[in-house]
C-alpha cells in the first residue's frame, strides 16, 4: 500500500471500494491507477479526507471520477463527511500504476 | 502532505445540450452530402467549378467539418483553457445561426442562384462565427490560463473568421462586382485559408492533446507545437502575399514547404506520443485518427503535381478535384470518425451515469456505441475514399458511383452509431 493514511485498517476498507471507481477512458480503476494519494480519517469530526490526483490535469473525465471517489467513500462510510481534493503535486505518471493494473494496461 | 491539493484541477464540462445538437447536425450533413456525391457523379468529371461540387464541398466543410469542430471544442476548449466556457447562450447562438446559414448557402450553390436566401446565408454563417469567436476569446481571457493547444484553436477561429468574410465578399461579389475580379479568381485564396487556417490548424491543436491524452502517453513537447504553429502562419501569410502581389507559380512552393515541414514534425509528434504510449492496447478510433494524420500527406503530394504542372501552364481538373476530396472525405473525415467516438461516448456518460459513479459498476463509454459497425464503417470508408480518388483520376464514371455508395454507407452507419451513443438510457437492472 502506497498510499498516506493516519488508519491503516481504515485506508484498506476505503481502497476496497475505492476500486469500484474506475477512470472510464483507461477502464481501470483508480487505485490500481495510482490516482489515490492519501486517505485520512477524522474521528472527532467524522471526516475523511480523500486526496487523489487524474492522470492527466483537466482532464475531461476529472468531475466524474471525483464524484465517483466521493459516492464510494460515503457508501462506506455513511457516518462521515467525505472531503476529497486533487493534487498535481507530485503529477502522475506511469510508475505509480500498480502490478495488476500494469498488466492490464498490457493485455 | 499535499498542500498544493485542491480542487482547481477539475474541469468543468460544458453542458451535453450544447454540444450534441453540433454532433447530431454534423452526421446528418455528412449523410446528405454523400447523398449528393450518388446524385452528382458525373460533376467530378469536369472542371471543379461546377454547382454540384461547390455545394458538396460547402456542405462538407461547413455542415460537417465546421459544425463538429464547433462542437467538439465547445466540450474541449474548457479543458485546453484549463477553465470553463464563457457562455452556453452564444454557444445555443452559433449553432442556431449556422444551423440555418448553411443549408441556405448550399441550396444557393447547389441551384447556382446567388439571390437573397444564399447571401442570407453567409451573412448567418457569419453570425455563427462571431459568436463563436466571442465565446472561445472571453473563454481565454477570463481563464488566464492560455496554452498552445488554446492557441491554435483561437488563431484557427480568427482565420475562419477570415474565410468566411472572404466567403461572403465573393458570395455577393457573384450578383454585384464588387470585387476586381470575378469570385472563381479569388476561391484559391479563400479555399486555403480554410483548409489550413481552420482546418490544419484546429485539427492539430486539439489533436495534439487529444491523441496523447486517449494512448496515455508519457510525451509532450510543447516547443515543437509552437514550431508548427509559426510554420502553418508564416505559411498562411506567405501565401495571401504572393496570390495578391506576384504572379509566379513558383513561388507557391514557399508556403507548400512551410505546410510541409509542419506536417512532418505533427507526424513526428504523433509518433514520438504513439511509441511512449502507457496503454499497449490502440483502439479503432485512435487508429483511424493516427490513419488521419498519415492521409494529411496526400493533398499535399496532389499539390505539390498541381504546382509543378501549372509552372508549365497545364491545369489537370482531375489533380485538383482530387486534392479537393483527399482533404474534406480524406484527412478531415477520418480524424472526425475518430474523435467523434472517442468524444461522444464521454459527454453522454457523463450524462447518464455522472451521479452513479462510484457506486457500482456501470459501462465502460465505449459500450455506448457498436465497435463492430464501427469497423464496418471504417473499412466502407476507406473502400469508398481509395476508389474515388482513383476514379476521378481515370475520370471513370462507375467507380466513382461505386465509391459514393460506399461512402453513403459509412455515413449512414456512422449516424446508426451516433444515434444509438445519443439515445443510451440508464439501464433499469
Amino acid at each position: 500500500m502506497n498510499e498516506i493514511t493516519n488508519d491503516k485498517r481504515k485506508c484498506e476498507l476505503a481502497l476496497g471500494a475505492l476500486k469500484f471507481v474506475m477512470d472510464p477512458e483507461i477502464g481501470l480503476n483508480v487505485v490500481d491507477l495510482g490516482l489515490i494519494y492519501q486517505v485520512d480519517f477524522d474521528e472527532d469530526e467524522k471526516l475523511v479526507f480523500c486526496t487523489h490526483s487524474l492522470t492527466t490535469q483537466f482532464c475531461p473525465m476529472g468531475e466524474s471520477i471525483n464524484d465517483g471517489v466521493t459516492n464510494a467513500l460515503q457508501q462506506t462510510f455513511p457516518d462521515y463527511k467525505i472531503e476529497t481534493r486533487i493534487t498535481f503535486d507530485p503529477p502522475w505518471n506511469s510508475k505509480k500504476i500498480s502490478e495488476e493494473g500494469r498488466e492490464f494496461l498490457n493485455g | 502532505m499535499f498542500p498544493g491539493a485542491t480542487n482547481n484541477g477539475l474541469a468543468k464540462n460544458t453542458s451535453y445540450k450544447v454540444v450534441l445538437p453540433f454532433y447530431l447536425y454534423a452526421g446528418l450533413a455528412f449523410l446528405i452530402a454523400t447523398i449528393l456525391l450518388i446524385f452528382s457523379t458525373p460533376a467530378f468529371l469536369q472542371h471543379y467549378f461546377h454547382p454540384h461540387t461547390f455545394a458538396i464541398t460547402h456542405i462538407m466543410a461547413l455542415g460537417w467539418g465546421t459544425m463538429m469542430i464547433l462542437g467538439a471544442s465547445h466540450q474541449l476548449v474548457p479543458v485546453l483553457i484549463e477553465g470553463k466556457l464563457y457562455s452556453n447562450f452564444l454557444a445555443y447562438l452559433s449553432f442556431g445561426f449556422a444551423a440555418i446559414g448553411i443549408p441556405l448557402l448550399a441550396i444557393g450553390f447547389y441551384q447556382f442562384d446567388f439571390g437573397w436566401p444564399t447571401q442570407l446565408g453567409a451573412i448567418l454563417i457569419n453570425g455563427a462565427i462571431i459568436f463563436y469567436l466571442i465565446n472561445i476569446g472571453a473563454s481565454m481571457i477570463k481563464s488566464k490560463n492560455e496554452n498552445v493547444h488554446a492557441v491554435f484553436v483561437f488563431t484557427g477561429t480568427l482565420w475562419l473568421m477570415i474565410t468566411i468574410i472572404v466567403g461572403l465578399f465573393l458570395v455577393y461579389n457573384f450578383t454585384y462586382n464588387i470585387l476586381s475580379k470575378d469570385s472563381l479568381s479569388y476561391l484559391p485564396l479563400h479555399a486555403h485559408l480554410g483548409i489550413v487556417g481552420w482546418f490544419l490548424m484546429v485539427v492539430i491543436g486539439v489533436g495534439s492533446r487529444l491523441i496523447p491524452m486517449f494512448l496515455i502517453s508519457k510525451y509532450s513537447n510543447d516547443k515543437l507545437l509552437w514550431w508548427i504553429y509559426s510554420l502553418i502562419n508564416i505559411a498562411l501569410i506567405c501565401f495571401i502575399i504572393i496570390f495578391l502581389f506576384f504572379k509566379t507559380i513558383s513561388l507557391y512552393f514557399i508556403p507548400l514547404i512551410a505546410i510541409a515541414a509542419a506536417l512532418i514534425m505533427f507526424g513526428y509528434y504523433c509518433f514520438k506520443c504513439y511509441s511512449e504510449r502507457i496503454r499497449k492496447k490502440v483502439d479503432y478510433q485512435v487508429k483511424i485518427s493516427l490513419l488521419s494524420v498519415c492521409m494529411m500527406a496526400l493533398p499535399l503530394i496532389f499539390l505539390f503535381i498541381v504546382i509543378i504542372l501549372l509552372m508549365f501552364s497545364v491545369s489537370n481538373i482531375h489533380l485538383v478535384l482530387s486534392y479537393g476530396f483527399c482533404i474534406f472525405f480524406g484527412w478531415i473525415t477520418a480524424i472526425i470518425f475518430g474523435m467523434t467516438f472517442k468524444t461522444l461516448p464521454f459527454i453522454v456518460w457523463n450524462k447518464v451515469y455522472h451521479q452513479k459513479a462510484g457506486l457500482g459498476k456501470t459501462p465502460n463509454p465505449k459500450e455506448l456505441f457498436n465497435d463492430k459497425i464501427f469497423l464496418i464503417m471504417g473499412v466502407a470508408y476507406l473502400l469508398g475514399f481509395i476508389l474515388f480518388v482513383t476514379g476521378v483520376l481515370i475520370s471513370n464514371e462507375p467507380i466513382i458511383k461505386t465509391a459514393s455508395i460506399l461512402l453513403l454507407i459509412s455515413a449512414v452507419l456512422y449516424n446508426g452509431n451516433v444515434w444509438k451513443a445519443v439515445t443510451h438510457k440508464l439501464s433499469k437492472s
